[in-house]
């Protein structure tokens, strides 16, 4: 846990209008406050300024409501993943989200730092799955935007604003999830010892056989990048998908294997970088994070990266550098985590829309009292 | 709601124009060229409304702007002079997204139509806002790809109208929304600044604003450019056609097909009505039935044939009387036709009718079919229910005839019971057309007050002076900075010549 988080006086509301009284009162009170889910990502951005108040969302555990007809799930922010997909689980059902850390990580949580794993390729991020959301703002005022149904364009949409938002805007309560049919079947092949840009080309020559993979994930090996590919589905769909997949690279092997690796490379540390760049730049990615030393799995159709390892010598500059380049062709680079020693700015610099962010974070939380200092650009 | 009744348009174009100077019309004229500055009382009808016919007001002056830059100047010469703004696309809206309101610069986009950049191998496409939606689709074609979203318009419609509704269509069941393929967008704010948000990399650091723009119908911003995802083609789509006795077995056989763990493509339904209209209206031979499902399931072969199998089999055990499946791509087209011409084909049977948007659980959909039934048939008039049932959005057509007296006014009553019904059922007002003008006084029933103030915080990040296109989804003129004030009537209305009614 990091200090600021530790010092402070922790709240632990056991219901949402409780919640919203500790915030009426920390508002009265002109506290900083920070917000702790399962305190998975609390490295994640720049340390804030300073906390007065932490308000944990473990007491807010309750799933609101349960309709396996309407594929629709209420939680509030304290559900873990694991509990909310066990319950899913009971109907054949899943949320379709695969971030790190499911046992311990929150709803609010996930979607505070727009967590994802590797099925975002075919499910999309929270932000697509998401369907309505139930805030507490700087003040105490409960706030609710979106709904109880996936297809509703009624008023801003709230539960995108949310996502990824890191406690800047207010306490994400609860929120409203689609949910996805669990699959029949589900199996991945790996191919083996490719380069970046044979991991492009296997890529596209996958996207021209009109394959569905679920996730494509390239983890980088001293023998070059395992491409792996799941497949799920109904068993026929998944086999003819399989089959032609090996018409295409005949050495693929059928391994989960590469998953407990990919986890690895999530959940590494102490320093833990996310790239972002379009999928066909991964031989420049590649050149980029190799100077680091990290593990490295890269989200292939996706565009997105996570490296993860002990921090070398001049990993500040390396980062620097890789981030500048990153930028050049549109892409970012984020430290998700660091030891306190490695001096690095944990965002980089604020994109163009940044003084809308700066207006929205005045109108939300106009004393700037929510996580000071910790998102883009030391909101 | 406010209805704006013109009887005079010449007298209220001048009403309008009083309120816009004559400097700030040469300036607008400057900012656009000459030709692309409208001011004539006839061809400024022609923007009066958008697809929601029942609401119009002539706006005195219509721009209609080629680049950004353009866009920048139009905004600023409103800015300077205190000028509301109100963007239009294709105008298929359906909810009075675009209607203009007194005294408004109606900007419309439809010369920006060039697609800038297709990058396929990275699955994105970045083009200009009056670009229509079908034409993206034709254009990746040859090379397999396509873009999601169909809306029914997407013959006409404009990507730009999409990003502003978060327009869906029959296949967002499976793929989502527009908001789940807008990558990123330029956006000309109120004050004249351009910003980009996101773009063709994902995960851009900050606040997702491009997931607040998408639906926020033009009252964040002017969008001139949008980057969408594009995705390859599915290998096989399997269609078929099913007709049940009434909605209740069609109804039942979508909650067993999605039960089974089958995501559909599609599937939509049509009830004895639509199914009279359709027929009438495209010439399908399809059977005079309670009930019709029209079904897609796309993906790998191997998938679909298995997937479109259990569906019919599923079906049928649910009731259905006749399974219908197309023995080409042409009779799968026409059946398609028939489906997104139902609207029109409504209006063959009816002289007027007014299409409601509501959302609801798709496990409550017969029971609230019957509600609406029973609402039809107090107030003697006749409803066709058109909806995609795999979402629960429900498009019901409540039918009348504006020639008879007080007919208009019972539709409305009868429609905002269908949109109370779907709140107190758990859903939402709209699913797709969005809530313009249309749809803003039914917002305070199903947001709260706080709600309603926080989506303002939002609002007065983008636009703090509430100049782009105001009265739009919100029920009451909110002013940034103030607690929400009453509602105060507009010197038209109070002078008469606009109503709310």
């Amino acid at each position: 846990m990091i200090p600021a988080f530790e010092a402070a006086a922790a709240h632990e509301p056991a219901s949402v209008a409780e919640a919203a009284r500790v915030m009426e009162q920390l508002a009265r009170e002109g506290r900083r406050v920070g917000f702790v889910g399962g305190g998975t990502e609390l490295e994640l951005g720049a340390p804030p300024e300073r906390i007065d108040a932490v308000v944990r969302t473990r007491g807010l555990r309750r799933i609101v409501e349960y309709q396996p007809a309407d594929m629709v799930m209420v939680v509030e922010a304290g559900v873990t993943l694991a509990e909310m997909q066990a319950a899913a689980r009971e109907h054949r059902q899943r949320l379709a989200l695969d971030p790190p850390w499911p046992d311990r990580a929150t709803i609010g949580g996930i979607v505070a730092t727009g967590a994802f794993g590797p099925r975002r390729a075919r499910y999309g991020a929270v932000r697509d799955l998401i369907i309505g959301v139930q805030l507490v703002r700087a003040d105490g005022t409960v706030a609710r935007g979106g709904g109880k149904v996936v297809k509703n364009v009624a008023g801003f949409d709230l539960p995108k604003l949310a996502c990824g938002s890191l406690g800047t805007l207010g306490l994400i309560a609860g929120a409203t999830f689609r949910l996805h049919p669990l699959p029949e079947t589900s199996q991945t092949v790996v191919v083996s010892g490719l380069s970046p840009a044979e991991v492009v080309a296997m890529v596209s020559r996958v996207r021209a056989a009109q394959l569905e993979p679920v996730a494509a994930a390239a983890l980088r090996g001293p023998s070059g990048y395992d491409l792996a590919l799941c497949f799920e589905g109904f068993g026929k769909g998944v086999e003819q998908q399989i089959g032609t997949l090996r018409q295409l690279a005949p050495a693929a092997r059928a391994t989960e294997d590469a998953w407990a690796r990919h986890d690895e490379v999530r959940t590494g540390g102490p320093l833990r970088i996310k790239v972002a760049a379009l999928p066909s730049q991964l031989p420049e990615v590649d050149r980029l994070v190799a100077p680091l030393g990290l593990r490295f799995a890269w989200y292939a159709t996706l565009g997105l990266g996570f490296a993860s390892g002990a921090s070398v010598e001049h990993a500040a500059g390396l980062i620097a550098d890789a981030r500048a380049e990153l930028a050049r062709r549109g892409g970012s680079l984020v430290v998700q985590a660091a030891l306190s020693t490695l001096r690095v700015d944990p965002w980089g610099p604020p994109p163009p829309a940044f003084p809308l962010f700066e207006r929205l974070k005045q109108n939300f939380d106009p004393d700037r009292r929510l996580n000071p200092g910790r998102f883009v650009g030391g909101l | 709601m406010i209805l704006y009744t013109c009887p005079e348009r010449e007298l209220v174009v001048e009403l309008h124009r009083a309120m816009i100077s004559e400097a700030a019309i040469r300036s607008l004229r400057q900012a656009v060229g000459e030709r692309n500055c409208i001011t004539e009382p006839e061809q400024l009808r022609t923007y009066e409304c958008d697809g929601l016919t029942s609401f119009r007001l002539t706006p005195a002056v219509v721009v209609l702007p080629e680049t950004t830059a353009e866009v920048v100047e139009v905004v600023k010469v409103a800015h300077a002079h205190g000028l509301p703004l109100v963007p239009r696309g294709s105008g298929t809206g359906l909810s009075g997204g675009a209607l203009p309101v007194p005294g408004c610069v109606l900007v419309g986009l439809a010369r920006m139509k060039r697609i800038l950049e297709i990058d396929l191998p990275n699955g994105w496409m970045r083009v200009e806002p009056g670009v229509i939606n079908l034409e993206v689709s034709r254009r990746l074609a040859p090379e397999g790809y396509y873009y999601a979203p169909d809306p029914s318009s997407q013959s006409v419609c404009s990507i730009g109208g999409n990003v502003a509704e978060n327009s869906g269509g029959a296949h967002c069941l499976k793929y989502g929304f527009t908001v789940n393929h807008v990558l990123g967008a330029r956006v000309v704010l109120a004050d004249g600044s351009v910003v980009e948000l996101g773009g063709p990399v994902l995960d851009t650091p900050g606040y997702d604003l491009t997931g607040a723009l998408v639906g926020s119908e033009g009252t964040l911003g002017i969008v001139t450019e949008v980057v969408l995802r594009v995705l390859r083609k599915p290998e096989a789509t399997r269609t078929f056609f099913a007709t049940f006795p009434s909605t209740d077995e069609a109804g039942n056989a979508v909650s067993r097909i999605i039960a089974a763990g089958i995501v559909p493509a599609a599937i939509e339904m049509m009830d004895r009505l639509a199914i009279v209209a359709i027929k009438a209206a495209t010439g399908v031979d399809w059977p005079d039935v309670g009930a019709a499902l029209l079904m897609d399931v796309d993906g790998p072969l191997a998938e679909v044939e298995h997937t479109a199998q259990e569906a019919v089999r599923i079906a049928r055990e649910a009731g259905a009387l006749l399974v219908r499946l197309p023995k080409d791509e042409a009779e799968r087209q026409t059946m398609w036709k028939g489906r997104k011409s139902a609207f029109a084909a409504v209006g063959r049977i009816s002289p007027n009718y007014m299409v409601q948007d509501g959302v609801i659980p798709r496990s409550v959909i017969a029971p609230v079919l019957r509600e609406i039934e029973e609402l039809a048939t107090r107030a003697g008039l006749r409803i066709a229910n058109v909806f995609h049932a795999g979402d629960g959005n429900l498009h019901p057509l409540v039918l009348y005839d504006a020639r008879i007296h007080g007919q208009e006014e019972l539709a409305e009553k009868v429609g905002g019971e269908i949109l109370r019904a779907c709140i107190r059922a758990g859903g939402s007002i709209t699913g797709e057309h969005g809530v313009g003008a249309d749809k803003a006084p039914y917002m305070g029933e199903l947001f709260s007050e706080d709600d309603l103030a926080t989506m303002a915080l939002l609002r007065c990040s983008f636009d703090p002076e509430g100049r782009m296109n105001p009265g739009k989804i919100f029920p009451t003129p909110r002013l940034c900075g103030d607690r929400p004030g009453k509602y105060t009537p507009h010197p038209l209305e109070e002078s008469g010549e606009a109503g709310r009614g």
